[in-house]
């Protein structure tokens, strides 16, 4: 990984209010304020990862790939609330419960948001001990 | 690698690696959430005012989506190594056939769902005419079903992807009669060691 530091502290947090921008934009503009269901779904989308990570017992390995399964089942909850990110807001736009403008700038306000979190986790990751 | 393999064209490298694994089951995860909102998308879709029409979403429309998705459940539930394991003395009282049993409900289960949906579609939305916009519901109930089933197949792929084989080795102590012992993670595993004290030497 690549050294963190002051700067990229300051690019991330950034990036982050420039998502949550456009995701607030996205409500308050058409005054509908469906599109803030993005942001809660991507703030919980690393939650499984994590809390998986952490009741995987190191020594435990109950396959012989070395992987537990429970660290999986959170990498597919995972996978599973990221892409629900992204096919909320195409969904509320295709039954017009949001306008088409809306639903672009809340799917990429989203994007950064989480890429934000995921960027931030890879950065600032404490070197783990076996 | 083996050398008693079938087919002329060999697995490439990067199928084996542990990023391929992870991004497979992240995948997997994302092709279900892909399942769940495409169906997700035709119920909203039928309660909207968009839909002018008498056709609509109810239950019957679940039902495969609900089949196909707990035959995902199962079948990736399963553990893979229980399936040869008739002959092993440590897994008795015939473990392998009840995995099939399981395995083969998990199956009907899930090709029943993708069934379903065909189904469904015809029945609901082929047969009786139903125009466009309104047809597109049961294309969506066909399109989940069938992700759901993709994603069952990455996911199982995924799992089954014969990572390197770890050669650091780790010193256990047996929980049963406190020996202490060298060996691979994997050779312990295969041996039943599943928890105990472990030491490793860098």
């Amino acid at each position: 990984m690549p050294h963190a530091g002051l700067k990229t502290i300051i690019a991330l947090s950034f990036v982050l209010a420039v998502g949550f921008l456009l995701v607030i934009l996205s409500c308050a503009l058409w005054h509908n304020y469906h599109p803030l269901l993005v942001v809660a779904t991507y703030v919980i989308a690393p939650i499984p990862n994590w809390v998986c990570g952490h009741c995987a017992n190191p020594d435990d390995f109950v396959d012989g790939s070395g992987t537990a399964v429970v660290v999986d089942l959170g990498r597919f909850c995972t996978g599973f609330l990221v892409v629900m990110g992204i096919a909320l807001p195409i969904i509320l736009a295709h039954s017009d419960l949001i306008s088409v403008g809306a639903m672009a700038m809340s799917v990429v306000g989203g994007l950064l948001i989480y890429g934000t979190i995921i960027s931030f986790g890879m950065f600032f990751q404490e070197e783990q001990e076996f | 690698m083996s050398d008693d393999r079938l087919w002329k064209f060999r697995k490439p490298a990067w199928m084996n690696s542990a990023a391929a694994r992870t991004a497979g089951v992240y995948g997997s995860g994302g092709l279900f959430s892909l399942a769940f909102y495409t169906f997700l998308d035709s119920a909203i879709w039928s309660k909207s005012s968009l839909n002018g029409s008498d056709v609509h979403v109810t239950f019957i429309d679940w039902l495969p989506l609900i089949f196909s998705s707990l035959g995902m459940l199962i079948i990736n539930s399963v553990e893979k190594a229980r399936l040869a394991d008739d002959s092993w003395s440590y897994s008795g009282s015939g473990v392998a056939w009840k995995a099939r049993v399981v395995l083969f409900l998990g199956f009907a289960a899930l090709a029943g769902g993708m069934a379903g949906g065909v189904t469904v579609f015809v029945l609901k939305y082929v047969v009786p005419g139903v125009g466009m916009p309104m047809m597109g519901m049961g294309i969506e109930n066909v399109v989940a079903n069938a992700l759901v089933g993709s994603s069952s197949v990455v996911l199982w792929t995924a799992q089954r992807l014969s990572l390197p084989q770890e050669t650091k080795l780790i010193r256990w102590m047996s929980m049963e009669t406190g020996d202490w012992a060298w060996g691979t993670k994997n050779q312990w595993a295969n041996l039943g060691y599943r928890r105990g004290r472990s030491e490793t030497n860098n």
